[in-house]
Order: structure tokens, then C-alpha cells, then sequence
């Protein structure tokens, strides 16, 4: 921060915070976030409008997707979110070994909550709860499938992606490249790890609770 | 106090004058990160699928002047789509949607925010590139494989997407109803890679608007096309995720079986028009809003004098930026929709008109004792002017749900859109494409030659479009292969044929221009920095700039505006022109009038 | 930028909360209140989830007022997308 101080301030100029790179690829990052809200609002949007239209095509929570299962894989995806926070955190006090360790765990915590939830697909797919209309056998209608598969689907999508992008990170700290004044990646990572976590803690009420 | 900066923030960005060892040809020209490369690139895609658009046009024409009878050149067609070269209906079908795909998503989008966006941006705020160049080189070349997805639709069995390119369900849903399966799907995939595309680019251009501007450039003194890029950088990143996710909705129902849209199962076919439109609408104001920030600059440099009411034009922007999400169900007045519904969207739509009408005035005000340079791009930007308002006009007959009833999906439909997207956006890139012409390629288009172009296209244009309007009220539905199969219609024939000569006379004409264009290239056209007398930061750069732009970091003192400052040795003063008494100081602020 | 201790948020103290909150979600998703309070209680305990994570773990509580008004942009139109076109039915 003191470098900037040194610095004249210049009307409509904004330095960048005294960390390389970080503002303007955090910024970046808040944006895309912004665009994603409004991909899972069409998508989570649409499971709303269609349930409210036409309940009888749906069936209440507990009937047909399992509660408690998607509960501790709520959890699950929480505690990665905190260990996350965690990794982010030892990078800014220079610990190199807790972000590696951090990072890692965030990883395996991921990739559980893919894991559980695959489990849950092929669960619920033998018992009939699939998108399609001429295969579906539970609960509810095709409707429900559809819609279901659809927002679960999309968000898991999300968690894979991320949990690629933390293992890139993790390669990448493992080499040494991040540092307390140079963490712009970390953190861009963390972002999107936590957005993805948000949109499941929302998503597994509306679509498990409700 | 001299306002330098010290070199520790732009330590980062590769300034021209850095040494660079010499970039190899592929990441030069094709995998290149430079925004002034990929705005070639862009240029190019889009020109293509312009002329492609305006053949597939001239073949809607063909077959309304000429219904059932053999199309000049329709020999090469396949006979799925016109044997004998007599354009089936189906294949009409095909053809009114891709033209209409074609034209937004492939030539007014990318030309106007691709292009534009590209070019202007980094330059006008004084930035050696891109917040993110290779995140940018990534926009390109998803935009390309979804071209050619679009392309490639036409070969399929079944034919390209022909459910208009607004693919309502459940008529999208089912190649039963149009007898297009794949063709379908792929005009899905094209456009779900396209949204990314999109959504990567508008990124890019919001964070380095605000984070990237030189040293003095505040907001109010950036010019207003990339304000227009900056307003529409936000629509596109906030609407193309709603499209997204409603696209693979309708692929799901097409591919999967599943049931969002088909009523039988509870789905809705309602839901498709709503996620459509609420992407559609501010679609269309992404369509419009950068052509309008082109006009401003173009009009000020023809007149020579500041933009009138410069912080109100940035003001109405953004108002219509805001509106542009609550007027969406006027696409949908006749679908069945809530009636209360269609009185609030009545409403609003009406209300959407205002800051378009205050920057027509605008525009006529910084015209208003100008003294007016008739150089090519501002009357383009004149004729945007002219003809922005006439589309206007009839939006607000639109906006109007009883009307509405009789003028829903007939040609008056189609005259307002040509009227705001050939009118306005096509001339808005015309006028940009000459005035930016420098910073592209280094020399400067034919005067003479573009206003012949300018002067036949703007007669044939509205000889075309402007009795569209009377077409539309009495009856003549779009998107029908024949119209003269009823007996109220029949005689329209005559009308639609003399409007059909003066397309294929106007599709001739864009040849003038091609040539121009092309011509224009060659290396012995070379050209200052500043030909038009312009003041933003561009002009202050050698034509073309160089990888880097900038030598050294620019510093910024006044407005983008000072044409003809009283007392003034020019009649022009560049933005980072430093002061040098008080003829350098910036113009007081305009009086509360406007 | 180093981050002193002061500036660094409770993050397992949050995490308390978050695991709290959501055992309190579950509860209410599975007890046999009436719909409308059910509903009404979910909503507010998992966007007070998300608030937290969105301001704490993501920081936003400690940026410019700036992001905090472009993070807030996409809710109206969310808002805007649902409640109008629930009125169709």
C-alpha cells in the first residue's frame, strides 16, 4: 500500500491496490459472477414459475429426492467453502504449506460433493426419476425430472469446473507462484468456489426443502 | 504541477514503446491477442455473414415478388431446398429464420460490439489492450465454430433452423411441426458457444472501462461510443445468460424429451416467449446502443461542435438500460399473455421512448449552427438520425397493445425493425466503419465513391422499407410463403415486386462499398493520424496504432467534445492536448437548460 | 496487500453459524408448520446463508461500496423475471 501513497492521484485513474494483477482480475471475476447469477436465475427461475403453475406435475420434498443425504452433502460443500477462506487466508500471511494443505482439502471435499451426488443420480435414476417423459416412473411428473436434473445438473457442472480450476491453482502453488503480494489467482478461485456454494445453498432449499 | 504518474502501476501494460521481439505469423494475424487484430477478425466474420444475410434476403424477396417461379442462379440449389430453382416452402422458412439469425447474431452483434468494442474501447481510454487479451483471442474463436455451425445447418438433412429465429416452442420443439431436426439443433449449439463468446467480451470490456482509463480520463470526459459500448457491454452480460439457459431448455425438449415447453406434461409453451423476450429486449437495445454512441462522434466531428447535452446522452443511456428489462412482454401482446400483464408492459414501452427522443434531440442540437463538414460518416450519422426516428415512430404505434391487434406479425413489424437495424444500426456501422477506417487498416476510404454508396443505399433503402409500413396494415403477415393464396392480399403482389427490384437494385448498390472497402486496403493508401479533425485518444496515434498503442501512458485534460472553442487556434482539441494557457481550459459546464 | 489480524473475519465463527443455520433449514423443511410460514423461513434462512458467504468468505464486506452496488445489479432483475411472469397463472 505504501508505494501507492508515493503515487500522485490522478482524477479517474485508480491505481491498482499495491497487489500485482489482483484488482483488475478480481473485478473480472465479480463481473462473470454477475453473468452466472443470472444463468442459474433462468434455470432455478424456471423450476419456480413451473412448480407454482402446475404442482400436480411435482411432488413434495422427501418424496422422491432424498433430504438427509443432500443435507450432509449441503455441509460437505459448506466445509469446502471454509477451507477455502483457509487456503486463501495462509497465502496472505505467507504460509505456503497451509495453502498447499488447504487447497487440497478444498479439493477433496469437491470433489466428494460430485461424488455424492452421482451416487444420487444413479439412485434416483433406478427409481425411475429421470428428465424424460416416456421413461419416468416417480413421483411428480417428467416435469419434475427435468427440471430437477436440470438445475442440479448445471450447478454440478459448476462444482467440477471449479474443482479443475482449484486443482490448476494447487499445481501452480505447488511450483511456489503465489506469494502475499501476488495472489490474484487464489483469490479469483476462491470467488468463484464460494459463488458456488451460494447458489447450492439456495438451490438445495428451493428444491429440496420447499 | 506537471501530472505525471509514477511508473510503478503502468509498469504492467506493454506500451508501445517496449521492445518486442518479432511476434511469428500465426500469433500475429491469427491466434493473436491484440484488440486491434481481433477487431479485424471480427470485421471480416462480419462482413461475410452481412453479405450472406442480405443474399438470403434477397432470396426472401425473390420468392414474394416472384411467388413459385424460378429464382436467376437457384439452379445450384439443392432440390430439397428449390428444386427447378422454385424455393419450397420449407425452405422459405429456413430462409427467413437464417437471414434473421444470420443478421443479429452474426453481422449487427459482432459488428457493433465485436468490432467496435474492440477497436475503440482500449484506444478511446488510453490502454495498451484489453483487461484480459487472451481472454479476448478466446471470444473470437468461439464466435467461429458457432459460425460455422450456423453455416453448416443449411447442408443437414432437414435443412438450417425454420421456426423463425425466434424458435418459439412447441413449433421448435419437434421437427414434426417444421420438418427441421438437426438443422435445429445446431442453430441451438451455435448459439449457446455464441453466448460465451459474448459473455466473455462484455467482461472484458466493463472491467477495463472501469479500471483501465489513462490518468484524467473521469467519466464524464470518456466519448460516448464507448460509454454506448460500456452501457451495452452490461445488457449483453446480463441478458445472453437468460438465452443461454432457455436454449438448453428447448435442445433438452428436442433431444432429451424432456417437457419444459410442451403443454402436455405441464410444461409451457408461454415460458419460452418470456425467457426469449427477456433476453430479446435488451437484444435489441445491444443491437441499437453502440450505433447511437457511433452517431454522437460522427455528428459532433461533421458539425464541429461539442455533442449537445453530452451528460444527458450519457444519462439516457443508461435510462434505457435500466427500462430495457421491463418492456419485454410487448413482443408477446397477441401470445395470450396476463392482460394486466399487457397494459403494465404498454406502459412501460412508452415510457422507453423518452431517452430515446431526448438524444434525437440531441443529435439535432449538436447539428443545429454547426459548421457542418458533409464528409462521408456524418451523413451516415445524419441519415441514423433520420432514420432512427422514423423506427421510432412506428415502435410507439407498437407500443401500443390495441393497435398492436391489427399490426401484430405483419410487415409493419418488419419495417420497424429494418428501420432501427438497417436505418440505424447498419448505418451507425457504415458511418463507423469509414470514420474508424484509419485505425483498422491505415488509410482512408474514397470519398466520392462512399457517397455515391451513401446516397443510393439511403434512396433505395426506404423505397424498400418505408410501404412496408402500409403493407403491414393492410393485412400482409411476415414469415408466410404466400401471401397471395388469400384473396385480400393478392393484390399486394405488384407492391412486393417493385419492392423486391429495389432490394436486388440495393443488394448491387453494397458493391460500391465492398469495393471501397477493399480497395482502400491497398499499402500505398496510407494516412495521418487525425484525418477528421476528432479530438478522443485515438487520433492522437498513428494509423493504424501500433502493437501497444500508447508510447507513453496518456494523460488526459479535458472533454471529447472541443470542436470550435471560441478563441481557439483549431477548430478541434485533443483530449490530451496539455493546457497551454487558458484556450486549453476545459469549456464551463453547459447551462441547467437540458 | 498483507492483511493484519484486524481486518480478518471470524471465518470459523461464521462457519458456526452457516452450520447451524442450515441444520435449522432442514428442520423446518421436514417439521409440519403450515406452508406459507415454511416457506417464508427457508427463504430468509438461506438467503441470510448466502449473505454471509457472499459478504464474509467472499469479502465483500470489506470492499469498495462500488462492488457492492455492481454485486447487487442482477437481483431486481431477478426479482423482476420471476414475479412478472408468475402472474400468468
Amino acid at each position: 500500500m505504501t508505494s501507492q501513497a508515493a503515487a500522485v492521484e490522478l482524477p479517474g485513474r485508480r491505481p491498482e491496490t499495491g497487489v500485482e494483477g489482483v484488482y483488475t482480475l478480481k473485478l473480472g471475476m465479480w463481473i462473470f459472477l454477475l453473468s452466472e447469477v443470472m444463468f442459474f436465475t433462468s434455470l432455478i427461475g424456471t423450476y419456480v414459475i413451473l412448480r407454482f403453475a402446475h404442482p400436480e406435475h411435482f411432488a413434495e420434498p422427501g418424496e422422491v429426492l432424498s433430504i438427509e443425504l443432500t443435507a450432509i452433502n449441503t455441509f460437505v460443500l459448506i466445509c469446502s467453502s471454509v477451507t477455502m477462506v483457509k487456503a486463501f487466508a495462509s497465502l496472505q500471511h505467507g504460509d505456503q504449506a497451509g495453502l498447499k494443505k488447504w487447497l487440497l482439502a478444498t479439493i477433496i471435499l469437491g470433489t466428494t460433493f460430485v461424488g455424492v451426488q452421482v451416487y444420487e443420480y444413479i439412485h434416483l435414476i433406478e427409481e425411475g426419476f429421470v428428465p424424460m417423459t416416456e421413461l419416468y416412473r416417480a413421483e411428480g411428473g417428467p416435469l419434475y425430472g427435468s427440471t430437477f436434473y436440470l438445475m442440479t445438473g448445471f450447478h454440478g457442472t459448476h462444482v467440477t469446473i471449479g474443482v479443475l480450476a482449484l486443482i490448476f491453482v494447487l499445481t501452480k502453488a505447488m511450483r511456489g507462484e503465489y506469494t502475499p503480494q501476488s495472489l490474484g489467482g487464489v483469490e479469483i478461485v476462491g470467488l468463484y468456489w464460494h459463488f458456488v456454494d451460494l447458489v447450492w445453498i439456495v438451490l438445495f432449499t428451493i428444491v429440496y426443502l420447499i | 504541477m506537471s501530472v505525471t504518474a509514477t511508473k510503478t502501476d503502468f509498469d504492467l501494460l506493454p506500451f508501445a514503446g517496449e521492445h518486442h521481439e518479432e511476434i511469428p505469423f500465426i500469433r500475429k494475424y491469427i491466434f493473436s491477442t491484440d484488440h486491434k487484430m481481433i477487431s479485424r477478425q471480427f470485421l471480416f466474420m462480419s462482413l461475410i455473414f452481412l453479405a450472406l444475410g442480405g443474399t438470403l434476403a434477397a432470396m426472401i424477396r425473390w420468392q414474394l415478388g416472384f411467388p413459385g417461379q424460378p429464382m436467376p442462379g437457384g439452379g445450384v440449389l439443392p432440390d430439397t431446398m428449390a428444386p427447378g430453382g422454385i424455393i419450397l416452402p420449407e425452405f422459405y422458412n429456413s430462409l427467413v429464420t437464417m437471414h434473421g439469425t444470420f443478421m443479429i447474431f452474426f453481422a449487427i452483434m459482432p459488428l457493433l460490439v465485436g468490432v467496435f468494442g474492440n477497436l475503440l474501447i482500449p484506444l478511446q481510454i488510453g490502454a495498451a489492450d484489453m483487461a484480459f487479451p487472451r481472454l479476448n483471442m478466446f471470444s473470437f474463436w468461439l464466435a467461429v465454430p458457432a459460425g460455422f455451425m450456423m453455416l453448416g445447418s443449411f447442408f443437414v438433412e432437414g435443412g438450417a433452423a425454420g421456426a423463425g429465429w425466434t424458435s418459439y416452442a412447441p413449433l421448435s420443439s419437434s421437427g414434426e411441426f417444421t420438418g427441421v431436426y438437426l438443422g435445429q439443433q445446431l442453430w441451438l449449439g451455435s448459439l449457446f458457444i455464441l453466448g460465451f463468446s459474448s459473455i466473455f467480451g462484455s467482461v472484458n470490456y466493463v472491467t477495463t472501462i472501469i479500471n483501465m482509463r489513462a490518468p484524467g480520463l473521469t467519466w464524464f470526459r470518456i466519448p460516448l461510443a464507448t460509454w454506448s459500448l460500456f452501457i451495452t457491454a452490461w445488457l449483453v452480460l446480463l441478458a445472453m445468460p437468460i438465452l443461454a439457459g432457455a436454449l438448453i431448455m428447448l435442445l433438452a425438449d428436442q433431444t432429451l424429451g424432456t417437457t419444459f415447453f410442451t403443454p402436455e406434461t405441464g410444461g409451457e409453451p408461454l415460458l419460452w416467449q418470456h425467457l426469449f423476450w427477456y433476453f430479446g429486449h435488451p437484444e435489441v437495445y445491444i443491437l441499437i446502443l453502440p450505433a447511437m454512441g457511433i452517431a454522437s462522434e460522427v455528428v459532433a466531428n461533421g458539425s464541429r461542435k461539442p455533442v449537445f447535452g453530452y451528460r444527458s446522452m450519457v444519462l439516457a443511456m443508461i435510462s434505457i438500460a435500466f427500462l430495457a428489462w421491463i418492456v419485454w412482454g410487448h413482443h408477446m401482446f397477441m401470445s395470450g399473455m396476463n392482460p394486466m400483464l399487457g397494459m403494465a408492459f404498454m406502459i412501460t414501452t412508452m415510457l422507453i421512448a423518452v431517452p430515446s427522443a431526448i438524444k434525437v434531440f440531441n443529435w439535432l442540437g449538436t447539428m443545429w449552427k454547426g459548421n457542418i463538414h458533409y464528409h462521408t460518416p456524418f451523413l451516415h450519422g445524419a441519415a441514423f438520425v433520420s432514420l432512427f426516428i422514423i423506427g421510432g415512430l412506428s415502435g410507439i404505434f407498437m407500443a401500443v397493445t390495441p393497435v398492436d391487434i391489427q399490426i401484430h406479425d405483419t410487415y409493419f413489424i418488419v419495417a420497424h425493425i429494418h428501420y432501427v437495424l438497417f436505418g440505424g444500426s447498419l448505418f451507425g456501422i457504415f458511418a463507423g466503419i469509414i470514420f474508424w477506417y484509419p485505425k483498422f487498416f491505415g488509410g482512408i476510404m474514397n470519398e466520392f465513391w462512399g457517397k455515391i454508396h451513401f446516397g443510393l443505399t439511403f434512396v433505395l433503402y426506404n423505397v424498400v422499407f418505408f410501404p412496408m409500413h402500409s403493407l403491414g396494415v393492410q393485412g400482409m403477415m411476415r414469415r408466410l410463403y404466400d401471401p397471395y393464396q388469400y384473396e385480400f392480399l393478392a393484390p399486394l403482389l405488384p407492391l412486393n415486386r417493385f419492392i423486391s427490384v429495389t432490394v436486388f437494385g440495393l443488394v448491387a448498390v453494397q458493391a460500391i462499398f465492398a469495393a471501397n472497402f477493399l480497395i482502400s486496403l491497398r499499402r500505398s493508401n496510407k494516412c495521418g493520424p487525425n484525418p477528421w479533425k476528432a479530438n478522443s485518444l485515438e487520433w492522437t496515434l498513428p494509423s493504424p496504432p501500433p502493437h501497444g498503442n500508447f508510447q507513453e501512458m496518456p494523460v488526459v485534460y479535458r472533454g471529447p467534445y472541443e470542436y470550435s472553442l471560441p478563441g481557439a487556434a483549431e477548430d478541434y482539441l485533443l483530449q490530451s492536448e496539455p493546457e497551454t494557457g487558458t484556450e486549453g481550459a476545459e469549456r464551463p459546464l453547459e447551462p441547467a437548460a437540458h | 496487500m498483507s492483511i493484519d489480524n484486524h481486518t480478518h473475519p471470524p471465518y470459523m465463527k461464521i462457519f458456526g453459524i452457516l452450520a447451524v443455520m442450515m441444520l435449522a433449514k432442514v428442520l423446518v423443511g421436514i417439521s409440519d408448520l403450515p406452508k406459507g410460514l415454511s416457506i417464508g423461513l427457508l427463504i430468509l434462512i438461506s438467503f441470510s446463508s448466502a449473505l454471509l458467504v457472499a459478504l464474509y468468505y467472499m469479502h465483500l464486506r470489506f470492499e469498495t461500496k462500488k462492488l457492492w452496488l455492481l454485486a447487487f445489479i442482477p437481483f431486481p432483475l431477478v426479482a423482476i423475471l420471476i414475479l412478472t411472469v408468475i402472474q400468468e397463472w
